[in-house]
């Protein structure tokens, strides 16, 4: 509070001390108007020239040389972007028709594998057919033959039984008759 | 003396006198802080753009925002036709902005707030602007001060009226800017002549106002050199695209 009352005080004298002393202001003195004209003129005129002919090409020149660059970069960022995306796509459709390819490698091969497989199927059953044919065939020759060995041999024990126990040499044929005749009965037991 | 608020207005003469033809344009004070503001606004743009780097260094900054600055203030208010224009606002901006930051420094002297710059600057604009408007329209130029869309009956009234306004815009451009720099000035002086008398003891009070008010006095410059600029840009709108 106190100081406020000084302040007021202080300027109040001051201010009737200051005003009284000069008086007026030195902007309506006439004196040098024309000075500051001539002045004015002649260096707003040179800074005019020097801003419109030297600085303002040169700003301007730079702001376009910026905004030129940047729209280059753009469009060179761009066309690198189309570039890489083209090359994805032509990337895509290799490994694509590479994988078309191995499937059909893999299925031709795998049928060309299976008729190999079958045909090598079909050659070894004929074969096994066959050699089973034959062992057959074999096998029913030597039962056959085996029969008639078994014919001659049971008709020489019987003749070799009958001269044992008889002493008597019976007739061939007629011991061939009765062996035939009971092999043939019992024929079919064993064939 | 050293105290009065206005002693820091007078003009006085640097050097021999110079006379032509009996009028006096000797070097004064006026004169040089004139030269140093120009001096001043030149160094800026040459070291901003010696340079030219697609990063832009400070100084090369500051310079790109002034004219970015100017550009879109120009084609916001008188749009594109106003291009050729471009220079002289540019350099009119940067001259009454520079002068006005000038005189913010001590000891230093305020060119704007001398009413005979602001009144050369505000009539040349002036009939430049006239001349421009006559140029592009012809004796259609007169339609400003005949709007459309009025009675009939208050037309001679309302054309007055505008005639009026557009005899005084010299002088409001003018008395506005040296005004405003004259008045800044004189409080920042009448608070620092209270900072001496008032002492140790009472002067913070009247301290802490100066820097307040020199805080308010550089916003003040910026702001008086940009209504300076941007009217003489709706000035030449006016002739350049004929509203009315």
């Amino acid at each position: 509070m106190k100081i406020v009352f000084v302040i007021l005080g202080a300027s109040l004298a001051i201010n009737i001390d200051l005003f009284a002393a000069e008086a007026g202001m030195p902007q309506l003195d006439p004196k040098y108007w024309a000075s500051q004209a001539f002045w004015l003129v002649l260096v707003f005129t040179l800074l005019y020239l020097a801003i419109s002919k030297l600085f303002i090409p040169k700003i301007k020149g730079n702001l376009e040389d910026r905004e030129n660059k940047i729209r280059n970069d753009i469009d060179e960022a761009n066309n690198l972007k189309e570039l890489s995306e083209k090359k994805q796509k032509e990337y895509n459709l290799v490994i694509e028709n590479a994988k078309k390819e191995v499937q059909k490698i893999l299925s031709e091969n795998k049928s060309k594998l299976n008729i190999e497989i079958e045909n090598k199927k079909k050659i070894i059953e004929k074969e096994i057919e066959e050699e089973i044919q034959k062992i057959q065939i074999e096998i029913k020759n030597l039962k056959k033959n085996s029969i008639n060995d078994i014919g001659k041999i049971s008709e020489e024990i019987a003749q070799k039984i009958i001269e044992e126990i008889s002493g008597d040499k019976l007739n061939e044929s007629s011991i061939k008759a009765a062996i035939s005749e009971t092999s043939k009965k019992n024929m079919d037991k064993y064939l | 003396m050293a105290t009065n608020p206005m002693h820091q207005f007078n003009v006085y003469r640097i050097g021999p006198e110079i006379k032509i033809a009996g009028i006096d344009i000797s070097f004064t004070n006026a004169s040089l802080f004139m030269v140093i503001s120009a001096v001043f606004i030149c160094v800026l743009l040459f070291f901003g753009t010696r340079e030219k780097k697609l990063i832009p260094s400070k100084l090369q900054l500051i310079g790109e925002m002034f004219y970015n600055f100017i550009a879109k203030m120009i084609s916001d208010t008188a749009g594109s036709k106003a291009k050729p224009y471009f220079p002289f606002i540019f350099s009119l901006f940067m001259f009454v902005l520079f002068c006005n930051m000038v005189g913010m420094l001590p000891y230093s002297f305020t060119v704007t707030s001398h009413i005979i710059v602001t009144l050369i600057l505000a009539i040349f604009i002036f009939i430049a602007v006239t001349i421009i408007g006559f140029i592009k329209h012809g004796f259609g130029y007169l339609k400003l001060f005949v709007p459309s869309g009025v009675p009939i009956v208050l037309l001679p009234l309302i054309t007055v009226i505008e005639i009026i306004s557009y005899l005084s815009r010299p002088v409001s451009l003018s008395v506005r800017l040296f005004a405003n720099m004259m008045a800044g000035h004189t409080m920042l002086k009448v608070f620092g002549g209270f900072v001496i008398s008032l002492g140790l003891l009472g002067g913070w009070l009247p301290l802490s106002f100066s820097v307040a008010l020199t805080g308010l006095e550089i916003l003040v410059a910026f702001l008086q050199a940009y209504v300076f600029a941007i009217l003489t840009c709706i000035y030449l709108n006016d002739a350049l695209n004929l509203h009315h």
